[in-house]
C-alpha cells in the first residue's frame, strides 16, 4: 500500500501490485514449475532450514494455492536464460512479461493488519545465534517440530541431525530488554509458546528428553493457560528455572552448548545442553513503521500503533482501524478477536452501504429425477500431465464406460477449465444425465465448481460425486503408473456405485429474525449493543440491575489514566439515545428456546416482574465478572485490609497523604488449588495503584509481594516505571505465602525475601489484596441457554484459538469478562468482535441449512434414548409421539447418532449406510 | 425393561455350526434399548457368523430380520412365509421371545443369542441394574419405593441383617444395602414409623415358588 | 507434499470417525478386505467432541469379534492425526500395509478354494 488519500467514507487507496509471473487464472497448482526449476533458494517459510525453488508456493496450505516466481532468484531474470518453468507448465500460466501495476481502490474504511516480525537475535553476540547451528529461534524450532517442516516432525538438532537429549529455552530474547535492544515491552506470547514447545518436544521424543525453560516471570495469564503451565511442570516434567541466562558458549570438541546463569539463590552455575531455543519476541518491521508514517498514523515509543484504551482498534486517522500485533503484542485468539472488532468499527461507518454491491446468480428450476433410473456421466480429468502423465487415462475412461448406469464418459485435459465446464453443461443436457462423477482432484477445492455446473443444468447439486485420482492416486503413486491406473479404476468404480444411490436433497432455508439480544449491561454489553445498533440492527439489552454499567461502576481509572466513569456515562448516554436499542433493566432471563436466527427468550422485567417474550436472531452474552471476596489475610476482619478495587476508590476519595507503608499481596484467590488460573488483571491493578500512591505521596513506601509479575505487552512499561519510582517488589513462593497479623500499630506482614534469602517484616498502614476475578451469573444462564462453561465457570467459546467469541451453538456469542478475566480495553475489543460476528449473521435475510443432517425413521425408532445420550450437542429429543426427532436446524451432521442407533433407525443424509457401503462393495467387487 | 446381554460369539457358533441356513431374528423392544438384540446387533452377529462360516469353508446362508416384538404372535407371524427356507433360527430376543418364537414355529430349532439377565433400569448408557423380580405381590408402597425382594441379597422383608455395614451389603462393598436405602428413604419421607411395623409373612405363592404363573383378565379377554 | 504411500489403500470418507458403524468395519472384511483402518483426528481434538473416541471403541469391538472368529483382530486398526500431518499419514499407510502383508490375505478369500476341497 503506497498511500491513502481522501477521508473516512471516501478513501482512495494506492496499491502497488508486484508481478508473480504466473497467471492466477491458469495456474492449477500442479507444481510442475517448481519441479522443473533448476534454482534452489532458502525457504523462508521453513526459516531457511531447507531449500525451495525459485518457482514456488509459500506452503502447501497457501491461499490462494497458486505458484509464483521469485524474481530475485530466478535464473532467467538474473541471467537472461532458462525459462524451464514456462516450457513445462501444462496450462501456459507462466508469464515473464507481467509488469507491476498500480491499483487505485475506492473504499470507505481501512483496516491495518500488517503484523510483526520475529526478533532477530543475531545481534546478541553472547548468545552465538549467528555462529552456532544448535542455537535456534523458537520460530525455527516450530518448523523442526512440524510434521510438514524440514525434518518432517522428527526432532533433531541442526548441527548433526541427532536427537537432542537436553533442550533449553531462554525467555525474553528481544523483549523486556531496554539495555540490549531498546524493547521495553513484553511480547506477551513467548512464555506460553515456550511451554507448548517443551511439551510437544517431550511428546515427540519421549520422557527421557530433558526440557528446561529459563525465565524471569512466567506469564501464563490467558484463559486456562495456568492450568497448561501446571500440567507441563507436574505431568510432563518440564523444568522451569527463574534466571536470565547471560551467555551461551560452544563446548569445544562437541556440538553442545554451555549455559552460564545465576540461580534464584544467586549461585553462578553452568549447565550443558544439546540444543538451545531462543524465545524471540515481536517487533514492528521497518516497512510497517514507514507505512504508518506515510499514512500519518501515530505510534507509541516502541513502534506499535497508538490507540485509546476505550477505542482499542481506532487509529489516530479517522476511518482507519487497526488489529493484530501492530496494535500491541498479542496471541492468536486476541488477534482474531481484534480483527472482528476492527471489522465492526469499519462496518459501523459503512452500514448505509451494506448490500449495495451484491450480485446474485439466476439458477434454473430443478429437474425432478426421482423417477428416472440413474444415468451417470463420468468425466475423467488428465489435469495436464498431473494425472495423465502417470495414469493411463484413455484406459480408465474406457473402463468407466463399462460400469453400471454409466451413460456417458469424457476425458478432459483440464476438467475445471471454463470451456470444459461449458461442454459438460451441454453433455449433461444432451445426454439427459441425472448423476455426474468427476474423476480428478480433491472435492475440498473443486466440488463447489462442478456443483455449480450441475445447478446450471437444473440438476440438484447432491447428484454429484468425485473420485480423487490425483491427490489420492497419481501424485502419491507416481513411481508405479500401472498400479496408479488400476487404483484410478477402483476409485471410479467406487464413485459410480455411490453416484447411482444419490438422491436429490433440498437445503432447507430458514428466515433470520434481525434482532439481537444482548445479555448484560456492563461495558462489554453496552459496547456490543452499540456495535449492532450503530449498524442498524435492533437490539434488546437486558440488565439485571436497576442501572447500566455493571462492575465497572466500581472502578475509577485505567492504568494509563483514562477515566472509567466518564466512559460509562458516555456509553449509557449513547445506548439510551440510540433508537435501535431497547434497554430492559431489573430484568431476568427465565426461559430460552429456538435455534440460530429464531430464538425466543422469556424475561421477567422490572420490579413488577412481568413476563415478556423476546424473539431474536442472535444472542450476545456479556454477563461479566466481579472481584473475588477474599477469605485470606484478615480481609473483612481488619478494615485496614482492602482489595485493589477498594484501594482505587480510597485513593480517589481520600488520597494517600496519610499512607506511609502500603503492602500489596498478589494472586489472592488465583493460582491456587481451588482456582488454578491466573486472573490476568491483578498485576497491572497493583502496579496502577502503586503508581497512583507514588503520584499522590512520593514518600510513601509501596511493597508488592508477588509470585510472577504478569504485566504483559505494553503494560510492562508501567512495571518498569513503578520500579523506577521505588516501588519494592518482593517475590514469594506459592508454598511459603506471606503471613499477616493485625496489631494496633499496623498490619504486620512477614515474608521471605528472595534476594536477601531471609525473612523480613513490614508494618503496613494498609494491606491491599490483589483479589482475582469470578464470573457472574454464568451457572443459571448456562443451564437455561444450555451453554458450556470451563471449570472456573467462564463461558466456553467454540474454539479457543480460531473462534474466540462464538459459542458452540450457532448464533450465540460471548464477550467481556463472561469469557475470561480481562482488561476494559480487551473487553471492549471482544464486545465489538461479538457485535461483528453477530452482524455477519443478522445481515442475511435467511440462512441455508446444511443438507448433511440426521433423519429418523420413526417407524423403526425404539425410543431407546441412545441418540439422545450420544449426540454431542443434545439435539435428538423423544417427541410427543414417543419417538426420536432430530431438528435439522440444530443438527451438526457428525453422524454419531446414526452409528450408535441400536435399531438402525437413523440415517445421515449424503452418508446413508447404503451409500457408504456401496463404495466398499464396489471396491471389493469380485474379491471373493 | 428386560435386560439381556449378548452371548459370546463362540457360544453362538457352537450352537449353530452344523446348520446351513440360518435366520437371525432381532427384537425392537427391550433388547434394542439395552443394545443386545436390536437391528444393529443382528447385523453384527450375522456378519460375524458369515465370516466364520466362510473361513471354515462352509457355504452357510445367514439372513437377518428384526421384528417389532417377539412376545406377541402377530409380530411373529411376519416371518411365517419365509421361515420354511431355514434350518435354524437364532433369536436375539429375551428368553420370553425365544420361547414364544420356538412355540410358534415348533418344527424349527430355535437358539438364544442373548442371555436374559433381569428386569431393570438404565443407570447410564452401558450400565443396567436390577429393580424387580416379578414376585406378584408388590410391597413397594410400604418400603418407600425400594424393593427388598430384588435389591436385598437375602430378600429380607424385615431388614437389615447383621451383614449391613456402613450402608453396604456384606456380599460386595459396591452394593448398597437395600434396607439402608429403605430406612433412609422413609426417614426422608418422615414415615420411619412404618419401618417399625413388622412386615407380615409374605405369600410367596404368586412368585416362582407357586410354579409358573399366568395372568388372566376376563374383563378384557376376547 | 505428494509423499508416496502404498497404492493398495483406498479412502472412503465420512464426516467424522464417529459415523463409522461397527457394521461397516465387519462388512468390509466380510466382502474380502484384507485390512481396514480408521483415521481420526487427534484425541481431544474431535470437531464434534468425542466422535473419534467412540470410533476407537468400535474398532476395539471389531478387533475382538475378528479375533474370536479366526479372521484376526489386528487387521483393523485406528490411528489419529491432524490434517497437517502428511508424513504421518504416509507413515500409517506404510505401517498398516506392512502389518497386513505380515498377516497375509483375509482368510475368507480362500473360501471358494476351501469349499471345493
Amino acid at each position: 500500500m503506497i498511500g491513502i488519500s481522501g477521508e473516512a467514507g471516501n478513501f482512495e487507496v494506492e496499491v502497488l501490485r508486484h508481478p508473480r509471473y504466473v497467471d492466477m487464472e491458469k495456474c492449477i497448482a500442479c507444481g510442475t514449475c517448481a519441479e522443473k526449476c533448476p534454482k534452489k533458494v532458502d525457504d523462508p517459510y521453513n526459516e531457511n532450514l531447507v531449500k525451495r525453488k525459485a518457482a514456488y508456493v509459500d506452503y502447501a496450505q497457501a491461499v490462494p494455492l497458486k505458484f509464483a516466481i521469485d524474481k530475485e532468484n530466478c535464473i532467467y531474470f538474473q541471467k537472461g536464460k532458462c525459462r524451464a518453468c514456462e516450457k513445462f507448465c501444462p496450462t501456459n500460466a507462466i508469464n515473464f512479461d507481467e509488469k507491476e501495476e498500480t491499483l487505485f481502490l475506492r473504499v470507505g474504511s481501512v483496516i491495518l493488519a500488517p503484523g510483526f516480525d520475529a526478533f532477530d537475535p543475531a545481534r546478541f553476540d553472547a548468545y552465538k545465534y549467528a555462529t552456532h547451528p544448535n542455537v535456534v529461534t523458537s520460530m525455527e524450532f516450530e518448523r523442526i517440530l512440524s510434521p510438514s517442516g524440514p525434518t518432517m516432525g522428527h526432532l533433531v538438532r541442526p548441527s548433526d541431525h541427532t536427537e537432542p537429549k537436553k533442550i533449553a529455552w531462554l525467555q525474553c530474547v528481544g523483549s523486556r530488554d531496554m539495555n540490549r535492544c531498546g524493547h521495553g515491552y513484553c511480547s506477551s506470547v513467548c512464555c506460553m509458546y515456550a511451554v507448548k514447545e517443551a511439551v510437544i518436544a517431550k511428546e515427540h521424543a519421549g520422557d527421557d528428553l530433558e526440557c528446561s525453560v529459563f525465565f524471569m516471570d512466567m506469564r501464563t495469564y490467558g484463559k486456562d493457560f495456568e492450568r497448561y503451565y501446571n500440567t507441563a511442570r507436574e505431568k510432563h516434567g518440564v523444568r522451569f528455572t527463574r534466571s536470565r541466562v547471560h551467555t551461551i558458549d560452544p563446548i569445544k570438541g562437541s556440538d553442545d552448548l554451555l549455559l552460564s546463569f545465576a540461580t534464584e539463590e544467586g549461585v553462578i552455575t553452568e549447565e550443558r545442553f544439546d540444543l538451545v531455543v531462543l524465545s524471540v519476541g515481536m517487533e514492528i518491521p521497518p516497512e510497517v513503521s514507514e507505512l504508518a508514517q506515510r499514512l500519518g498514523i501515530k505510534r507509541d515509543e516502541s513502534g506499535f500503533c497508538h490507540t485509546d484504551t476505550f477505542y482499542p482498534v481506532t487509529t489516530t486517522r479517522q476511518g482507519i482501524y487497526v488489529c493484530g500485533a501492530f496494535q500491541g503484542p498479542k496471541d492468536i485468539p486476541q488477534s482474531v478477536t481484534e480483527a472482528s472488532a476492527a471489522s465492526c468499527a469499519a462496518s459501523v461507518d459503512l452500514s448505509s452501504a451494506r448490500g449495495t454491491e451484491t450480485l446474485s446468480v439466476e439458477i434454473p428450476e430443478e429437474r425432478d429425477v426421482s423417477n428416472e433410473p440413474p444415468k451417470i456421466g463420468v468425466f475423467v480429468c488428465n489435469c495436464g500431465t498431473n494425472i495423465g502423465g502417470i495414469v493411463d487415462v484413455p484406459a480408465v475412461a474406457e473402463y468407466a464406460s463399462t460400469l453400471p448406469f454409466v451413460a456417458h464418459v469424457d476425458q478432459n485435459l483440464f476438467t475445471c477449465s471454463q470451456d470444459t465446464q461449458d461442454r459438460m453443461r451441454d453433455v449433461i443436457k444432451e445426454a439427459g444425465l441425472n448423476r455426474v462423477v468427476v474423476a480428478a482432484c480433491s472435492p475440498m477445492t473443486h466440488e463447489p465448481l462442478f456443483q455449480e455446473t450441475l445447478l446450471a443444468c437444473g440438476l440438484n447439486k447432491q447428484l454429484f460425486e468425485m473420485a480423487n485420482i490425483r491427490n489420492q492416486n497419481s501424485w502419491v503413486h507416481s513411481s508405479d503408473p500401472a498400479a496408479a491406473t488400476d487404483k484410478a479404476k477402483d476409485l471410479i468404480r467406487m464413485a459410480v456405485a455411490r453416484a447411482a444411490l444419490l438422491k436429490p436433497l433440498m437445503a432447507k432455508r430458514i428466515p433470520v429474525n434481525k434482532r439481537a439480544l444482548v445479555v448484560g449491561g456492563g461495558v462489554a454489553g453496552m459496547t456490543a449493543a452499540l456495535g449492532l445498533g450503530d449498524q442498524g440492527f435492533d437490539v434488546v439489552l437486558v440488565e439485571k440491575e436497576t442501572q447500566l454499567g455493571g462492575f465497572s461502576r466500581e472502578l475509577t481509572q485505567t492504568i494509563d489514566g483514562s477515566n472509567i466513569q466518564e466512559h460509562i456515562l458516555e456509553l449509557i448516554d449513547r445506548v439510551t439515545r440510540n433508537d435501535k436499542i431497547q434497554v430492559l433493566t431489573e430484568s431476568l432471563i427465565v426461559g430460552f428456546g429456538g435455534f440460530k436466527g429464531n430464538f425466543t427468550t422469556e424475561v421477567l422485567v422490572g420490579p413488577g416482574m412481568y413476563e415478556r417474550k423476546i424473539d431474536h436472531g442472535v444472542v450476545v452474552l456479556a454477563t461479566g465478572a466481579r472481584e473475588y471476596i477474599p477469605r485470606e489475610y484478615l480481609y473483612g476482619e481488619d478494615e485496614r485490609v482492602v482489595t485493589q478495587v477498594d484501594l482505587s476508590k480510597r485513593l480517589e476519595l481520600k488520597g494517600a497523604s496519610d499512607l506511609k507503608d502500603v503492602v500489596m499481596i498478589q494472586c489472592v484467590g488465583s493460582r491456587n488449588d481451588a482456582y488454578p488460573n491466573c486472573s490476568r488483571i491483578c498485576c497491572q491493578s497493583a502496579v496502577k495503584n502503586a503508581l497512583h500512591i507514588k503520584e499522590l505521596n512520593p514518600d510513601a513506601n509501596v511493597y508488592i509481594l508477588y509470585r510472577d509479575i504478569r504485566t504483559y505487552g505494553l503494560l510492562e512499561n508501567y512495571y518498569r516505571e513503578a520500579r523506577r519510582q521505588g516501588v519494592i517488589f518482593i517475590r514469594f513462593r506459592a508454598d511459603a505465602p506471606p503471613s499477616v497479623e493485625s496489631s494496633d500499630s499496623g498490619i504486620r506482614v512477614a515474608v521471605k525475601d528472595h534476594v536477601l534469602q531471609r525473612d523480613i517484616q513490614i508494618h503496613a498502614d494498609l494491606l491491599a489484596l490483589s483479589a482475582g476475578m469470578r464470573p457472574e451469573d454464568t451457572e443459571e444462564l448456562s443451564s437455561i441457554l444450555k451453554l458450556a462453561r470451563n471449570p472456573d465457570g467462564y463461558f466456553m467459546e467454540a474454539h479457543v484459538k480460531l473462534r474466540p467469541v462464538d459459542m458452540a451453538g450457532e448464533g450465540i456469542f460471548v464477550c467481556g469478562t463472561a469469557h475470561s478475566p480481562k482488561l476494559i480495553s480487551e473487553a471492549i475489543s471482544q464486545a465489538m468482535a461479538a457485535a461483528s460476528r453477530a452482524a455477519t449473521f443478522l445481515s442475511q435475510s435467511e440462512i441455508t441449512l446444511s443438507v448433511v443432517t440426521a433423519t429418523v425413521d420413526q417407524e423403526r425408532c425404539a425410543a431407546c434414548l441412545v441418540c439422545v445420550h450420544s449426540c454431542p450437542y443434545g439435539v435428538p429429543k423423544i417427541n410427543r409421539d414417543g419417538v426420536s426427532e432430530i431438528d435439522p436446524a440444530l443438527c451438526h451432521g457428525c453422524g454419531i447418532c446414526a452409528a450408535e442407533c441400536p435399531a438402525k433407525a437413523i440415517q445421515l443424509n449424503c452418508y446413508e449406510d447404503d451409500q457408504v457401503m456401496s463404495k466398499v462393495d464396489a471396491l471389493l467387487e469380485g474379491v471373493l | 425393561m428386560i435386560i439381556a446381554e449378548k452371548k459370546p460369539i463362540e457360544e453362538v457358533i457352537e450352537m449353530v455350526k452344523d446348520f446351513r441356513k440360518i435366520l437371525i431374528v432381532g427384537c425392537n423392544e427391550c433388547v434394542t434399548v439395552c443394545e443386545a438384540g436390536g437391528k444393529r446387533e443382528v447385523a453384527v452377529l450375522a456378519s460375524s457368523l458369515r465370516m466364520y462360516f466362510m473361513n471354515q469353508g462352509k457355504d452357510t446362508q445367514i439372513d437377518e430380520v428384526t421384528l417389532e416384538r417377539q412376545c406377541d404372535r402377530e409380530y411373529l407371524e411376519e416371518i411365517r412365509n419365509r421361515i420354511e427356507q431355514y434350518d435354524v433360527v437364532i433369536s436375539l430376543a429375551c428368553g420370553v421371545g425365544v420361547q414364544f418364537l420356538a412355540e410358534t414355529y415348533s418344527r424349527f430349532p430355535v437358539y438364544p443369542g442373548v442371555n436374559t439377565c433381569f428386569m431393570g433400569v438404565t443407570e447410564e448408557r452401558g450400565v443396567w441394574s436390577e429393580r424387580c423380580q416379578g414376585c406378584g405381590q408388590c410391597i413397594l408402597g410400604s418400603t418407600g419405593g425400594i424393593c427388598p425382594i430384588s435389591r436385598c441379597a437375602k430378600r429380607l422383608l424385615n431388614g437389615p441383617c447383621g451383614g449391613s455395614t456402613k450402608g453396604k451389603c456384606e456380599i460386595s462393598k459396591d452394593l448398597d444395602c437395600a434396607w439402608q436405602l429403605i430406612i433412609d428413604r422413609l426417614k426422608e419421607l418422615d414415615r420411619l414409623d412404618e419401618y417399625e411395623q413388622i412386615a407380615p409373612i409374605k405369600d410367596w405363592s404368586t412368585e416362582r415358588a407357586g410354579g409358573p404363573r399366568r395372568v388372566v383378565r376376563e374383563d378384557v379377554r376376547q | 507434499m505428494r509423499l508416496q504411500y502404498p497404492s493398495n489403500i483406498k479412502i472412503v470418507s465420512v464426516p467424522c470417525t464417529g459415523k463409522i458403524d461397527l457394521i461397516y468395519l465387519l462388512k468390509s472384511f466380510e466382502k474380502g478386505a484384507d485390512g481396514v483402518y480408521v483415521l481420526g483426528c487427534i484425541e481431544g481434538e474431535c470437531r464434534f467432541g468425542t466422535g473419534n473416541l467412540r470410533a476407537r471403541k468400535r474398532v476395539t469391538q471389531a478387533q475382538k469379534i475378528l479375533d474370536s472368529i479366526g479372521i484376526g483382530g489386528d487387521r483393523v486398526q485406528m490411528y489419529n492425526l491432524s490434517s497437517s500431518e502428511g508424513p504421518r499419514f504416509a507413515e500409517f499407510a506404510a505401517e498398516m500395509t506392512n502389518k497386513i502383508r505380515e498377516l497375509g490375505p483375509n482368510p475368507i478369500k480362500r473360501f471358494r478354494e476351501k469349499l471345493a476341497a
